[in-house]
């Protein structure tokens, strides 16, 4: 079904190798996938498998080695329509939390004025409401790494990059999370690239979920996640759950 | 909640420490008879304040003046110059390459000891003194603003790269508010240079302001005048000392939890 539409964004046989004071590393070995829009996909992999290598090349933060990034063309500019979610909330501690959700569009020079209405949205919608004259200073982590998610939201991109963003949270916060970013996708329609550590975070959220290899990583599976939408808590104790987990866990044991 | 500390609650701990100091001075030179151009007691140097004698050839009060807009005058251009100095130096690697060698070489000169060559190339007064006061004051400013602006986490340039920022943006929404603490700090040492600078540049290379009267009523062993100056010049340090730190708070409220008093 899914194959029949056009990718927004593809990626054929992406490389990227860092070159050091103590020589050659070779992060990608050789990565090829497509990314549909809409769609939910996640990627796991060993730690330093180049997951978040990845993601930088494809927001053009790092230059690749060699391959192909294609992307849709017509209506879309990576640098406006690519939003970023770092493992780490990195909020500007001198800006409030509005300011710093706003930090995109004086960035791409949008008009601010309009896009204040929209930054309130994004964090009610996060479940900030309140907290836009607060410092980042005065958050805790789970709500610093909203702001970043709103932030990331706040200049309306096609495509959003997650690297790992709720891994340093406790289980409690990190799962209420997950729910929340369930609802802010199917609220908005974006598509979504999701790095994570955990297997059991990758099933419930996604459409499809990549399996990585080991450095030099290579993509070694690519599975369709049939649950039902919208999913609640309940589907993680679902058998079809559990088969999916085991199979994403014995791939990465194989590669 | 604590209730706010009214002004009187914090002021008077540090009035009470100043009488008292001054009444340990006044009662220190009655028990040991000391000569007056020794070390002159607190009460003649109050009364050296409004004698209607001209002090070193005026009133105190142009004296006052001179100095307080020598102060004024070279604090914000080092405040000004060095900023921006910093900031084109941080501009580029190759600026930085090429201008930090020469920063950290004139940094290591024995500025003071300057003073007397800009009397030689600027002449008697004013434009001699506030240049000599620059020049001692502005490398803190300098070399703390340049620190500042590169000790940036890379990821949080990342974090605007993406979306394709501009150079001057990326000064302007992260080098530079990012600095802010780095500068205050650089600022607060350069105030306090910044007097010593327009004080010895008094001494050399002029006719007026606190440090010519102690220079000039040093010839005359009259030191009443000499310990009003020194004291009027404390209190101008600490005045702008102040300022900065207000300026500090104003500009930096995120950091107003953390900081505290700085005094
Ligand atoms: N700037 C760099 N220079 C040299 N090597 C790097 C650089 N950044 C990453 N690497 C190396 O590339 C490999 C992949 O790094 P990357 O950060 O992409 O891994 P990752 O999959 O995100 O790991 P993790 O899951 O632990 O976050 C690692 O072995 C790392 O040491
Ligand atoms: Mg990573």
């Amino acid at each position: 079904m899914q194959d029949e539409r056009k990718p927004l964004l593809s990626l054929k046989n992406v490389k990227k190798t860092y070159t050091t004071g103590g020589g050659e590393l070779k992060a990608l070995g050789d990565v090829t996938f497509d990314i549909f829009p809409k769609e939910f996909v996640s990627i796991v992999g060993p730690s330093g498998c180049g997951k978040t290598t990845l993601l930088k090349i494809i927001a053009g933060l790092l230059p690749k080695s060699s391959g192909e990034i294609i992307i849709d063309k017509e209506d879309f500019d990576i640098s406006r329509e690519v939003g970023f979610v770092f493992q780490k909330p990195l909020l500007l501690h001198w800006r409030k939390v509005i300011d710093n959700v706003l930090l995109p569009i004086e960035i791409l020079k949008k008009d601010r004025k309009a896009m204040e209405e929209r930054a309130r949205y994004l964090l009610a919608l996060v479940g900030l409401e309140g907290f836009e004259d607060r410092y980042p200073g005065e958050l805790s982590g789970g709500m610093q790494q909203r702001v970043s998610i709103a932030r990331a939201l706040v200049h309306d991109p096609k495509l959003l990059l997650m690297d790992e963003p709720f891994g340093a949270l406790d289980a409690i916060t990190r799962e209420r999370l997950n729910i929340e970013l369930l609802r802010i996708w199917q609220e908005t329609g974006k598509t979504i690239l999701f790095v994570t550590h955990g297997i059991n975070e990758a099933v419930f959220l996604s459409d499809r979920v990549i399996v990585l290899s080991a450095r030099p990583s290579r993509m070694i599976e690519s599975l369709d996640i049939e649950l039902p939408r919208p999913r609640q808590q309940e589907v993680r104790v679902q058998p079809e759950f559990g088969a999916y987990a085991l199979e994403i866990y014995k791939s990465l044991e194989i590669g | 909640m604590k209730r706010k500390p009214t002004l009187l609650h914090k002021a008077l701990p540090k009035l009470l420490y100043i009488v008292s100091a001054i009444a340990l001075w006044q009662a220190l030179i009655m028990i040991f008879k000391v000569k007056e151009f020794v070390v002159p007691s607190p009460i003649s140097v109050f009364q050296s304040l409004f004698s209607k004698e001209l002090v070193a050839e005026n009133t105190w009060w142009v004296h006052i003046r001179t100095t307080l807009v020598e102060i004024a005058v070279s604090f914000s251009l080092t405040a000004l110059v060095g900023f921006f100095l910093a900031l084109f130096i941080s501009w580029s690697k190759l600026l930085r390459g090429i201008f930090m060698p020469v920063i950290a070489v004139l940094n290591s000169l024995p500025k003071i000891a300057l003073a007397p060559l800009f009397l030689i190339w600027l002449g008697y007064g004013f434009t001699a003194n506030v240049t000599i006061a620059i020049i001692v004051a502005f490398f803190p400013v300098v070399l703390n603003t340049i620190a500042g602006l590169n000790s940036v986490d890379e990821d949080l340039l990342d974090l605007i790269r993406y979306l394709n920022a501009s150079k001057l943006q990326i000064f302007l929404k992260i080098r530079i508010p990012n600095s802010l603490p780095y500068i205050f700090s650089g600022l607060k040492v350069s105030a306090t240079m910044t007097v010593v600078g327009v004080i010895v540049g008094e001494f050399v290379a002029s006719s007026q302001g606190l440090g010519f009267l102690i220079k000039d009523s040093q010839a005359m062993m009259n030191t009443p005048p000499m310990f009003a100056a020194l004291f009027l010049i404390s209190a101008m340090g600490l005045g702008l000392f102040a300022l900065i730190d207000f300026l500090e708070r104003a500009l930096m409220p995120w950091n107003t939890e953390k900081t505290g008093s700085a005094t």
